[in-house]
């Protein structure tokens, strides 16, 4: 049994005191950002990425997961009492959460979120333990053919699942990869697009762009907005759901979690779009004599969702630790942190650092359960939280943001670029382009670069040694077949039509 | 010509010029050969995709209306308010250090909200200059300057 013996180094790890501690506080924080609208993982992990500088890297990946799917189980708190998505991924949860605390189930919905969450929480960190093992074999079979394949695979995967325009995502992808090849080529020394500016030479920071795009432009798009949020907060009642309320949550909690686990492993994927598939599947299934119809208050729409969001949340994680590529924008950050600590991220990293991937792992599952534990009784304590005002919430942000960004260098220039970025951000938000996949393309930029040119060299020009290498050509074709079934009739009307639910 | 769809044109607009803008300025660098990529290689072929992705979701802009075409308004006082006051933030904190940096980029930032208070924004930004030297210099030992150039000694 290969596996517990993991395992068991895994939890060795994982339950020190130290890194139970931290495993703690990524969860404390990762829900309290999730409860609170306007601050998404991404910024938030881009703030406290060079607060980890000082740790063991072991304690600083743990911390910074929690965040990740702490920010999972806090989103959905906000999003059945404000009906404000407190995180992108609990959008859906708004539709029948909010009727549900609205007719004096609040405790129910918020109990149902908790608990599917945890279920979905322990199948997913099983199935990242048992798929990692295998899933690195494959990836040492890998050369910068196949490399160049697979991000592709997962750029057009980013595309396929980002909600709005195919073409307009496809555009902001390369417009990533563009910007992140800003800075010395390492090649030939040259320096690209620096304007000689000598702090452009290490290429733009990625926690800068990250920051802008989405913590400084979401401030700005969130103070323009005027109006209130009416928070329920009157009898939010017993968090326990009744008989009739388990028996209809369970079935919708299983398949919730078994479509969000498929769905965060693939590239591009991850807590967001397993939501979304969750509540059509769940809407889907109920038909049109639901009871209470779906968007009045039925539990299954915020038992599929929810137990879906946390499944992919951690299901995201096994591209990031087999093959140390990012499926999606947290994850990126996850191999910045990596880097920090001097880890290379891919394959080797479970031989070279077996503590480090089996700790973070078994740490999935004690912050799950932490959570479950935390998160009911403080209920409480988060609702009063959502009565802080925006207007004293994001100067306070905004501090954090610039401060985290300082100190990565000690540079003030940071910091302006992030400003640059912020407006940059704003502008695709007037113009409805989706970051994500900008920030995506701007990851892998240098890394598709770099092996794509040693390709090339390898095969000595000839561009058909994507095609004759067998697991290449099978990562096109699955590239080009999500790319079909994307621009099918049939799905992309469909496509829209789960975006649009959310609107 | 008319513009249907706004937010489409524009997004095209814009992709058109940064793909002319690196394509152009890639020009500077080698071009290699397929074999042997020169820095110029992938920029210029993703420049000239980018370019050519913006003219067809201009001309998608162009065609057909779809829903949340209409362009929204800039909201530029708030937008300069939030990144101005980083800017500051920036100019000043080798010399003003995070005390003085930190009120001023709290009162300047809370002029971004419509609701924005004298009193409430002083009060915050004094709680947060605290909170921000507990939390960095003390608790994270970041080295950022804490008092202004001229009390250091």
């Amino acid at each position: 049994m290969e596996l517990l013996d993991n395992l068991a180094i895994g939890f060795g790890t994982a339950l020190t005191l130290q890194n139970l501690l931290y495993a703690f506080a990524g969860c404390l924080i990762g829900t309290l950002i999730g409860v609170l609208p306007g601050v998404g993982p991404v910024a938030t992990l881009a703030m406290l990425l060079p607060a980890t500088y000082a740790l063991e890297p072991t304690s600083a990946l743990i911390m910074l997961s929690g965040i990740y799917y702490g920010a999972q189980y806090g989103g959905s708190t906000t999003a059945i009492l404000v009906n404000l998505p407190g995180e992108s991924s609990s959008v859906v949860t708004c539709l029948d959460g909010y009727q549900m605390a609205r007719q004096g189930r609040a405790g129910a919905a918020l109990g149902t979120a908790a608990i599917g969450s945890f279920i979905a929480g322990t199948f997913a960190t099983v199935l990242v333990a048992a798929f990692a093992p295998p899933l690195t074999e494959l990836a040492f079979k890998f050369g910068p053919a196949e490399y160049v394949s697979l991000m592709l695979l997962g750029l057009i995967g980013a595309v396929v699942l980002a909600s709005g325009s195919l073409v307009k995502a496809i555009g902001m992808i390369v417009l990533g990869l563009l910007l992140g090849l800003v800075g010395t080529d390492v090649n030939s020394g040259v320096s690209r697009f620096t304007f000689s500016i000598p702090e452009l030479a290490d290429g733009i920071g990625f926690v800068a762009v990250a920051m802008g795009v989405f913590g400084f432009a979401e401030i700005i798009a969130n103070v323009e907005k005027k109006g209130q949020r009416e928070v329920l907060t009157n009898n939010v009642g017993s968090v326990m759901p009744n008989v009739k309320e388990m028996k209809e949550a369970a079935p919708a909690v299983a398949r919730g979690t078994l479509l969000g686990s498929i769905l965060g492993i693939l590239p591009g994927g991850g807590a967001l779009l397993a939501a979304f598939a969750a509540y059509a599947v769940e809407k889907k299934l109920a038909g049109p004599n639901a009871d209470p119809p779906f968007g009045k208050g039925n539990i299954r729409g915020v038992a599929g969702p929810e137990s879906a969001n946390n499944a992919g949340a951690q299901t995201s994680f096994i591209p990031m630790l087999t093959l140390g590529i990012p499926p999606n924008a947290v994850m990126a950050l996850m191999i910045g942190a990596m880097t920090i600590h001097n880890i290379q991220p891919g394959p080797q990293v479970m031989t070279s650092n077996p503590t480090l991937f089996w700790g973070l792992i078994a740490s999935m599952w004690i912050g799950n359960l932490m959570l479950v534990i935390l998160n009911l009784p403080l209920i409480g304590l988060w609702i009063q939280l959502l009565k802080v005002p925006y207007r004293m919430l994001y100067p306070a942000i905004l501090a954090f943001c610039c401060i985290g960004v300082y100190s990565i260098n000690n540079a003030t220039f940071d910091v302006l670029v992030t400003v640059f970025f912020g407006a940059l951000g704003y502008l695709f938000y007037k113009l409805r382009c989706e970051p994500a996949p900008l920030i995506l393309g701007f990851i892998l930029g240098p890394m598709i670069e770099e092996n794509l040119r040693r390709a090339m060299l390898l095969s000595r020009g000839d561009p058909t040694t994507f095609v004759t290498s067998p697991l290449s050509l099978g990562l096109l074709l699955a590239a080009l077949a999500l790319l079909g079934i994307a621009t099918l009739p049939a799905i992309k009307s469909k496509r829209q039509a789960t975006f649009q639910e959310s609107d | 010509m008319k513009i249907r769809n706004e937010t489409d044109f524009w997004s095209g607009v814009m992709f058109i010029a940064f793909g002319l803008f690196f394509g152009a300025f890639a020009t500077r660098y080698n071009f290699g050969t397929a074999q042997v990529m020169g820095p110029a290689y992938f920029p210029t072929v993703l420049g000239g995709l980018l370019a050519l992705v913006g003219v067809l979701v201009a001309l998608a802009g162009l065609g057909r209306a779809g829903e949340g075409g209409k362009l929204e308004r800039f909201h530029f006082a708030e937008l300069a308010w939030v990144l101005g006051a980083a800017v500051i933030y920036a100019a000043i904190l080798r010399w003003a250090g995070l005390l003085v940096s930190m009120l001023a980029l709290i009162v300047i930032s809370s002029f971004a909200s419509h609701e924005f208070r004298w009193k409430e924004a002083i009060i915050l930004s004094i709680v947060m200059a605290v909170i921000t030297y507990l939390v960095f210099i003390l608790g994270l030992k970041l080295t950022i300057p804490v008092l202004p150039a001229f009390l250091r000694n």
